[in-house]
């Protein structure tokens, strides 16, 4: 009996997401669901036949031979029993028999991008656009889903449901996407990208290794975005360099117990130094044209974040710079919060204040947690404990989880008489 | 040491629910993971079994008959030292015994 072999981290979920792109690509997007279907039954058949034979000499092209006769079978039954002809079945199935066995890895990465255009469809809503590239691509299924998106299963059936509804009714095409279309909807792709990794490194889940899960994904599938001709460009190389440099204080970010760490009660001793080299030098590629946007910003936040030895040596000028510079590209009360928190650290407290003198923020800020806990932390090294008593119960009582909770109440609480 | 046949039953109304591949990667460990432990019990890991028919002397025999794939999907030979240990191993053998599923331990008597 030969031993298992042990097999890479994540091998099923991957080779799930190269199977799905490999068949889709030579089925077309309407066919997916049976794509799915079959890769799932050749992954179950891996599972049972390599436990007892052995893991075969090249494992992928066994996975696809028994997924693409499988998808095969099933579409042939199909036409046979219902007339499909308009869904071009007896056509897929020619591709099918005669496309030969892919066998490089370059056309892997190929299918793999052509995926990620797939999902990215402008005609889907965007949050059905994250689920589908969840399932597809990075090979979740829906509760695995509803838990990294903190939500039910009915509503990730429901954004699915959506996403396939729409792959359906495109017209029966394995064409391939022109130019145009590539470049129309790489700017959605980059932020269905970011968004994956914000749900991962914002996430309020206490395993860290979920998080981490979700920011390595983003981080993948950028990779393969940002290494091919048609997804390089100075804003995806500005984009994977704020992934990679925020990637590198995850682990930082979370004590021993699960509770958040605020940026300066942070090791940065655990801080990832080849995460934050990888980082900066794509931050130095992103540079290369005239352009900048909002991940060349946000990148060289982070960057600083990184680069400074302590809390109190960061060079605050910089990241006021960066701040009112990501306020004008793309404008967010967010980023003015941000940028009074900055200001706060380089000219005091009072100056932080006053970036907000007169400013309403939106509903969504005004009444969430962040927008109560700065002006809380503001006015409290200002010395008025009286307003900040007031914003400290606010942003307490709407804090969304206990781990939040404990953070503002250890960072605001106030010592009377001694105003940090 | 003596050897055993186990027989791999379902009984149907089982949780059918696919694995997603996260949890297949887990059960590929976890049946690596049994097969190391039990290294030297695994004499045959046998397999599914697939089409079969009865014969007889009877050259027509009436149908219908329940196929025997329908009642045991696979199986394996272990070898023990007595038939409690032999269920021991089949036992730990991950998916093997769940809901809707078991395994039946028979020896296997040589002269």
């Amino acid at each position: 009996m030969s031993e298992p072999r042990q097999l890479a981290e994540h091998f099923f979920r991957h080779e799930y997401g190269r199977l799905v792109a490999m068949l889709t690509r030579r089925t077309g997007a309407q066919h997916i669901e049976a794509v799915e279907d079959a890769v799932q039954a050749a992954l179950m058949s891996a599972l049972e036949s390599w436990t007892v034979a052995g893991v075969p000499d090249n494992p992928t092209a066994w996975l696809y031979r028994v997924a693409r006769n499988g998808l095969w079978d099933d579409l042939r039954q199909r036409t046979r029993h219902r007339r499909l002809m308009e869904e071009n079945a007896t056509e897929v199935i020619a591709a099918l028999e005669q496309g030969p066995e892919p066998s490089l890895a370059d056309e892997v990465q190929d299918d793999l991008l052509r995926m990620l255009f797939v999902c990215c469809d402008d005609a889907i809503p965007a949050e059905s656009q994250i689920v589908l590239a969840l399932k597809v691509l990075c090979g979740f299924e829906v509760r695995e889903i509803a838990a990294r998106l903190f939500t039910s299963e009915a509503n990730v059936y429901k954004r699915l449901g959506r996403a396939r509804e729409r792959l359906r009714a495109r017209p029966p095409s394995t064409d391939e996407f022109t130019s145009e279309q590539y470049a129309s909807r790489l700017a959605g792709v980059r932020t269905i990208l970011y968004l994956i990794f914000t749900e991962g490194y914002l996430s309020s889940h206490a395993d860290t290794a979920i998080r981490r899960e979700l920011c390595a994904e983003a981080i993948r599938l950028t990779d393969i975005l940002a290494s091919h001709p048609i997804g390089q460009s100075p804003e995806t190389s500005a984009l994977l360099a704020l992934l990679h440099l925020h990637s590198a204080r995850l682990t930082a970010r979370q004590d021993g117990a699960g509770g958040l760490l605020l940026l300066e009660e942070q090791d940065r001793g655990l801080w990832d130094a080849g995460e934050i080299e990888v980082g900066l030098s794509w931050l130095a590629k992103s540079a290369s044209g005239d352009v900048f946007t909002r991940y060349h910003a946000e990148a060289a936040i982070a960057a600083e974040h990184c680069l400074a030895p302590t809390f109190h040596e960061t060079r605050w000028d910089k990241v006021v710079e960066y701040y009112a510079l990501l306020e004008q590209v793309a404008p967010s009360a967010l980023h003015r919060l941000n940028r009074a928190v900055a200001v706060a650290e380089l000219h005091g407290p009072a100056r932080g204040l006053a970036v907000l003198d007169g400013f309403h923020p939106p509903t969504w800020l005004a009444g969430s947690y962040m927008w109560m806990a700065v002006l809380a932390d503001l006015h409290r090294r200002s010395g008025d404990v009286d307003a900040a008593s007031g914003y400290r119960e606010m942003a307490c009582q709407l804090a969304p989880t206990a781990a939040v909770k404990q953070v503002l109440v250890r960072r605001l609480r106030i010592d009377r008489g001694s105003p940090h | 040491m003596p050897k055993y046949l186990c027989l791999q039953r379902s009984f149907g109304g089982g949780n059918a629910e696919r694995p997603s591949p996260a949890k297949m990667q887990e059960m590929y460990a976890q049946f690596g993971a049994w097969q190391q432990k039990f290294k030297q019990n695994l004499v045959d890991m046998g397999g599914r079994l697939g089409e079969g028919r009865l014969t007889t002397a009877d050259p027509a025999p009436d149908g219908p008959f329940v196929e025997i794939k329908e009642l045991v999907g696979g199986y394996m030979i272990v070898s023990a030292e007595s038939l409690d240990q032999a269920i021991d191993v089949a036992r730990a053998c991950p998916g093997l015994v769940g809901p809707g599923s078991g395994v039946e331990v028979i020896e296997i008597r040589t002269p």
